[in-house]
């Protein structure tokens, strides 16, 4: 063989490799592929909480008794058709009848009940249970063929919503162990799951509510944002519910979304310099945050004034986002200074890599804009591990000042899933004991009506003006790419769960 | 050659075991695997009560005779995350990898051996000139960029290759392509050298001057010659991407041991990640027991030894 007939070969086989002879399969007819960015580990509807489980299994698989409205945060009926409640610690659900679940089962008051025994087993670590849950006793009995009582040993005047979260499932499955078939009364059955490859969802004959228009699903797994952007693009796929801003390039097809996250930097109060408010509030005036929106950030982002977003329970419309002011920033550090506060002493930022996109680039300017005002800080970016150490008790003893990168999320309708961890003295994630945010905390936890609401209010007030336990960055937004060829409008709970019942075909 | 391949075997054994000791120690060091697995804003006795349930609390050298009495029954326990046999999930990736490495060692191996010895036929030509150039960018490409670059080109422009997933010759084109480039270059390079020292050594000149053909000269006589320092770096290169292909297997969602083994890693999932490094220990182990029995086959002075 010599030279030119090997360039000969190889110029053909690479021809042949790459000619158009082959066609990629493409999402077709009333099927729907959706590509998640990551494969669940087990696909129990009790860790739907986990998004990678969520927006396979909520309200597809497994339905709750109620369901959030994502626009409001208002509760809706779902296999549940009302509530009531009966005195401080109990609460009634009339479950719906003539349901069945997709095994045959039917769903009455004794299959829920069972459900919710399942899930709140301490042998099992349900994440509904470990996260909802878990300081609270709850006891479901049945009164009746269709009607569930829930008890619990202190007030819970937000049941409704806590029942938003919990998937039911039929009575045949198994206790204390995750199943990898679930098996629940949504419009969709759970079909096949291939490790690694995909999972597949099928119409359901039998369900009780209206037919959704796609018959089968297909969820895929790709890690990388630019692979999923693409598959939406080349038509091997129909929505990619999340891709990195970088990647939302088309406007035809990218939509932004508020997704119920808000970044912030925790400041540990518990360490000096950051225990004096001059220096917190300081830090908060030194961030220039419309520099970084529309740059690091997306430009769909909003500053923050409090940890949850407008949609949810107790958010106080009234406060305004901390302005940048750089020359108020340096008149508070030196204020501080005169008064012995050691402003000069390094401060550690801890971020965490992935976190959202542009980490680490927020982290470096964030930076810069803090040692502008006089502060001396170091950057140290984390994988998960290692950065929860610093986020969540316990914390080391030895640790010096910190402010760490964290990302909330919260789209369960009210304010009492974020507020007594992020700043209830034995909050996990809390530095900061005060004793007005601890008693509006513990008010409004068992108030109901406008009075929790005002409550609320007033504890997302004194966080932001008088205690400053947060350097407040933005309200996050998402984004998802949507194949033309679906109506699929994406929100705030696009990040928990993927309704395939409300996607429609163009 | 019994006796020596039985020594090898068995240190292999040996280091096996030291490395299964060392990462269940190892693992251990990076912390509790109750505070990835659970939600960040579960309660503290959440967590205890966790980390009570799965033993995560005892004292270490509990958990490692739990650990080595477990094993001997050949149990390596349950994946914390995906709730099964962690053996099972380990054996589920390993094909996935074992294919794309033998499928792109295959082809980089024939094409490196064609391409080097058609270089060294006549070192400085041209053809060895572009070869030498395409060959030092291939080893020194960074395998993520080529691989976005490839799908934005090949899938996204020009539709001819499915962006990613596990299917027919298609879906294998992009992976293998992106997955042999480095072999491919590097092999190159050897087979290049060794063949130029191969056709200029006494033999080959004696060779010549008997009258047999090129084509013999160069894939008989200067071939086998050449070719055992290519085998130790196609095993050390079939090493490395039956270690896991990761980025590949990550970008083009090949779900293979590479992949597992990191994402274990990061979750604290310690079954997988003492099931997939004693797999793959046990698949390198047995790669270098292959080269050593085709050094063998090749180099009659090494058999007699």
């Amino acid at each position: 063989m010599n030279v030119k007939n090997l360039s000969l070969a190889i110029s053909t086989a690479s021809i042949i490799a790459v000619s158009g002879f082959f066609s990629p399969a493409f999402s077709a007819g009333k099927n729907l592929t959706v590509v998640l960015s990551e494969e669940p580990d087990i696909v129990d509807p009790c860790e739907a909480t986990r998004s990678n489980v969520g927006r396979i299994v909520k309200q597809n698989v497994s339905e709750t008794l109620v369901e959030i409205d994502p626009k409001d945060g208002s509760i809706k009926a779902r296999l549940a058709t009302g509530w009531t409640q009966k005195d401080k610690l109990t609460w009634h659900f009339d479950i719906r009848k003539g349901v069945k679940f997709h095994d045959g089962e039917d769903l009455n008051a004794k299959s829920v009940v069972k459900s919710i025994q399942r899930a709140l087993n301490p042998k099992y670590d349900c994440e509904i249970r470990t996260k909802f849950f878990g300081n609270m006793s709850v006891t479901a009995s049945a009164i009746g063929s269709h009607t569930v009582s829930i008890k619990t040993k202190k007030p819970q005047p937000i049941m409704p919503a806590l029942m938003g979260t919990m998937t039911i499932v039929s009575p045949n499955t198994q206790e204390a162990k995750g199943v990898r078939n679930p098996q629940g009364t949504g419009p969709y059955v759970f079909g096949t799951w291939t490790p690694g490859q995909s999972v597949t969802l099928k119409r359901f004959s039998g369900y009780w509510g209206d037919k959704p228009e796609v018959e089968n699903v297909n969820y895929v797994f790709r890690k990388e944002s630019a692979v999923r952007a693409a598959m939406v693009k080349t038509g091997e796929a129909d929505i990619a519910p999340n891709i990195a801003v970088q990647d939302a390039t088309d406007s035809k097809m990218d939509f932004s979304y508020f997704n119920s996250e808000t970044a912030r930097l925790r400041i540990d109060m518990t360490r000096k310099p950051l225990d004096d408010i001059r220096v917190r509030k300081a830090m908060n005036l030194a961030i220039d945050l419309d520099a970084l929106k529309g740059t690091i950030f997306a430009d769909g982002v909003v500053p923050q004034t409090q940890i949850i977003v407008p949609s949810i329970n107790g958010h106080n419309p009234r406060l305004k986002p901390w302005p940048y002011n750089l020359k108020e920033a340096k008149r508070l550090v030196a204020e501080a200074k005169a008064d012995g506060v050691d402003v000069g002493k390094e401060i550690i930022m801890i971020g965490r890599l992935g976190i959202y996109p542009n980490h680490t680039e927020a982290m470096e300017a964030m930076h810069a804009m803090l040692t502008e005002a006089g502060f001396n800080l170091k950057i140290k970016m984390m994988e998960t591990a290692g950065w929860l150490n610093f986020l969540s008790r316990p914390y080391a003893e030895d640790r010096g000042p910190t402010l760490v990168q964290a990302q909330h999320d919260n789209n369960n309708g009210d304010a009492v899933f974020s507020m007594f961890n992020k700043y209830a003295c034995k909050g996990a994630q809390s530095t900061t004991c005060d004793s007005k945010v601890e008693a509006g905390i513990e008010a409004a936890t068992v108030a109901i009506g406008d009075k929790r609401r005002d409550t609320w209010q007033e504890v997302q007030r004194r966080l932001h003006q008088d205690i400053v336990p947060d350097v407040q960055m933005f309200h996050m937004v998402g984004f998802s790419r949507v194949n033309p060829r679906i109506n699929f409008t994406p929100s705030i709970s696009t990040n928990s769960e993927l309704q395939v019942s409300q996607v429609k075909f163009n | 050659m019994k006796q020596y391949l039985t020594k090898r075997i068995l240190s292999s054994l040996l280091a096996i075991i030291g490395l299964f000791i060392m990462v269940f120690f190892l693992a251990r060091l990076t912390g509790d695997p109750g505070h990835l697995y659970l939600p960040i804003d579960a309660p503290l006795e959440v967590r205890k009560e966790f980390s009570e349930k799965h033993g995560f609390n005892d004292p270490i050298y509990i958990q490692f005779s739990r650990f080595v009495i477990d094993l001997a029954n050949g149990d390596f326990g349950d994946s914390l995350r995906k709730q099964r046999p962690a053996i099972d999930v380990v054996l589920e990736a390993l094909p996935v990898t074992l294919s794309l490495a033998a499928v792109s060692m295959f082809i980089a191996l024939i094409g490196a051996i064609l391409i080097g010895s058609l270089a060294a036929y006549r070192p400085n030509g041209v053809f060895d000139r572009i070869s030498r150039v395409v060959s030092l960018t291939a080893a020194s490409a960074p395998d993520f960029w080529v691989a976005i670059t490839a799908i934005l080109i090949f899938s996204v422009s020009l539709r001819w290759l499915p962006t990613s997933g596990i299917g027919g010759l298609p879906y294998w084109i992009m992976p293998i392509g992106i997955l042999l480039i480095r072999p491919l270059g590097l092999l190159v390079q050897v087979v290049r050298g060794s063949m130029i020292t191969a056709l200029s050594s006494d033999y080959v000149k004696t060779a010549r001057a008997k009258g047999v053909r090129e084509k013999v000269v160069i894939f008989k006589h200067g071939l086998r010659n050449g070719l055992l320092p290519v085998i130790t770096v196609a095993g050390d290169q079939a090493a490395a991407i039956a270690n896991g292909a990761v980025i590949v297997e990550t970008i083009f969602g090949w779900p293979g041991i590479g992949k597992l083994m990191i994402d274990s890693i990061l979750q604290r999932d310690f079954a997988v990640v003492q099931a997939s490094i004693l797999i793959t220990a046990i698949v390198i182990l047995s790669i270098n027991i292959i080269i050593d029995i085709a050094y063998a086959v090749l180099d009659p002075r090494i058999r007699h030894k």
